[in-house]
């Protein structure tokens, strides 16, 4: 199987056990009607790929669970017989996070979205190589799991930090020159969906620019 | 490398390949007026007879792979595009015990349809993809970018979508949902019908005695409005122009367009303008969700199927449901028209201003 060699051009992460604080989305989104809209997913993709000065592009977007919380209104509300909130609805899918990205930023460009259960991270790393490949540009390749919804204890039994997120902007590299494999520096108590993109982050932080990915 | 639509089969309200074209031909609507998800209110859906999503999606797989020139799917990537994934069940288990305890995280999302897949046929690797009602067109644009830089020889594209509470519901509460038959394209279209569907697609590097070429892909987003597209159909027209410039072909070379359509306003409306500005009416366009209704994730494997169906029939359908053509600078056909089809393209539409195209045509 064909791999390629990536550049990490930039990279950001972000995580708290609960709720992250200062997502600095009043700079980022200064209408206040769209801003309200904002999912959880959306505000932490907004902080990141601002983190990693990207503002237009392809993007490829990973998340094992979505939009977990705008789900768990809709699943309440049909539970208690009550009308779904359309914003709800609209805010529930997969792509929605980097769809108000494109809102925002007026980023017309391509946008593909990966669930890969644990593997959801380095999915979308192989997804944002080949876009990479294919276009030679630059891509954001980025991941999220928001799953602070309330009663999630009667489910979680594999994360400490109920928000997460990690970004890199790669491109092709024009040489194999210090090129690495992706090493396992996993953050502990982070969801599994997003380890692998975790590492390369961390690998970018520790001086590492240049990483071969299995498409 | 080129890719090659080698095998496929699917599995809708219609029934399979061979009934849902039958239906499609002879303007037979599959779809229904019921109650099942909406209180005291109809909705027009496209209910499929099945048992579960996964027993479903087995059954199609295996009657692909077993037409199909593989002994296996060793050596094959798995791409799915669903919009749902595992929900419907876990959607049952929370509504029945209104608790999460006894939902396994692991059957909700998409990779529940792949992990299934992938435990039942050994594939090499599998990939979920999920961006609303593209989710499988996109699979099928990465499928073909694969095999183009000779990543994959063989790759296996389904598309699966079960009916929802939280999906029919949630169309309902943004007032798309009809409650009749959808009419795609009429003046007097009400809205949408949402649906299910399997759709299993086998694509190559190398092509067949009955092969339909994929031969371009592209895809775009509006940038304008959550649910709303652009008005001036700016986000659907690049979707269309990119796969038109993958293909290396002109507007003119198109043959039929087997458009989005849902029905409801305002898709119909932008969707109609951009083909009007894009082909003029030098195209046949219609929408075979008459038929089978929105199956949302699944809609882009499913109308991939339909117009390779249409290649290789050399019969363009007509256009079921319509009655007053709302946009009358477009072709849209009354009746079946029996002519060459060299080349489809096949738009598919999403929640975000997600828009992708693919071009199928015959393989020189």
């Amino acid at each position: 199987m064909k791999s390629v060699v990536l550049n990490i051009v930039s990279s950001a992460k972000i995580y708290a056990a609960q709720k992250i604080e200062n997502l600095d989305e009043k700079r980022l989104v200064p209408n206040m009607m769209t801003r309200r809209r904002l999912t959880r997913n959306s505000r932490i993709m907004l902080y990141l790929s601002d983190k990693c000065a990207f503002s237009g592009g392809k993007i490829v977007y990973g998340s094992c669970f979505g939009e977990l919380e705008e789900t768990a209104k809709i699943a309440n509300s049909v539970l208690e017989g009550d009308m779904i909130s359309p914003t709800s609805f609209q805010n529930s899918v997969y792509n929605t996070a980097p769809s108000y990205f494109s809102l925002i930023n007026k980023d017309t460009d391509e946008i593909i979205t990966i669930s890969s259960g644990m593997k959801t991270s380095l999915d979308t790393l192989k997804t944002a190589a080949l876009q990479a490949l294919a276009s030679g540009e630059k891509v954001l390749c980025i991941a999220i799991e928001c799953i602070n919804i309330n009663k999630i204890q009667e489910i979680n039994r594999c994360t400490k930090f109920l928000e997460a997120g990690v970004a890199v902007v790669v491109e092709i590299a024009q040489d194999e020159n210090e090129v690495k494999e992706i090493e396992s520096l996993h953050v502990d108590g982070i969801i599994g969906s997003l380890q692998d993109l975790m590492s390369v982050a961390n690998m970018h932080e520790n001086g590492i620019n240049k990483i071969k990915v299995e498409l | 490398m080129k890719s090659y639509i080698n095998n496929y089969e699917l599995w809708c309200n219609a029934g399979n390949t061979a009934d849902l074209m039958g239906s499609i031909y002879d303007k037979k609507s599959a779809l229904v007026e019921n109650e099942t998800f909406l209180k005291d209110a109809i909705a027009g859906l496209g209910i499929m007879k099945y048992d579960d999503i996964y027993s479903l999606m087995k059954e199609v797989v295996s009657k692909v792979l077993n037409e199909s020139n593989l002994k296996d799917f060793k050596n094959t990537l798995l791409i799915l595009g669903s919009s749902v994934g595992g929900m419907q069940k876990c959607e049952d288990i929370f509504y029945s015990q209104k608790s999460y305890k006894n939902i396994n995280p692991n059957k909700y999302s998409m990779n529940a349809l792949t992990d299934y897949l992938v435990k039942e046929f050994n594939f090499y690797d599998s990939r979920a993809i999920s961006t609303a009602c593209t989710s499988s067109a996109n699979a099928l644009l990465l499928t073909k970018r694969l095999i183009n830089v000779s990543a994959y020889e063989n790759v296996l594209v389904v598309g699966a979508d079960g009916l929802c509470n939280s999906t029919v519901l949630g169309f309902h509460s943004l007032g798309v949902l009809s409650s009749k038959k959808c009419r795609p394209f009429d003046e007097n279209r009400n809205g949408m019908n949402v649906a299910e569907a399997v759709a299993v697609l086998l694509i190559q590097n190398k092509k067949t005695d009955n092969s339909i070429e994929l031969k371009g892909v592209g895809a775009s987003s509006d940038a304008y409005h959550m649910t709303n597209p652009n008005p001036e159909a700016l986000g659907a027209m690049a979707s269309m122009k990119n796969a038109l410039s993958d293909a290396g072909i002109d507007a003119k070379d198109i043959d039929y367009v087997n458009a989005h359509g849902t029905a409801t306003l305002a898709n119909d409306k932008v969707e109609a303008l951009g083909i009007e500005k894009l082909f003029v009416k030098n195209v046949y366009v219609n929408s075979t969700k008459a038929i089978t209704g929105h199956t949302l994730g699944a809609a882009g494997a499913i109308e991939a199927i339909i117009s390779c169906e249409v290649i290789k029939r050399a019969l363009i359908p007509a256009q079921t449901s319509l009655e007053n053509q709302s946009n009358k600078n477009i072709k849209i056909n009354k009746e079946n028209v029996k002519m060459e089809v060299k080349n489809v393209l096949s738009n598919s539409f999403a929640f975000g201003g997600n828009n992708a195209s693919i071009v199928l045509g015959v393989c020189k």
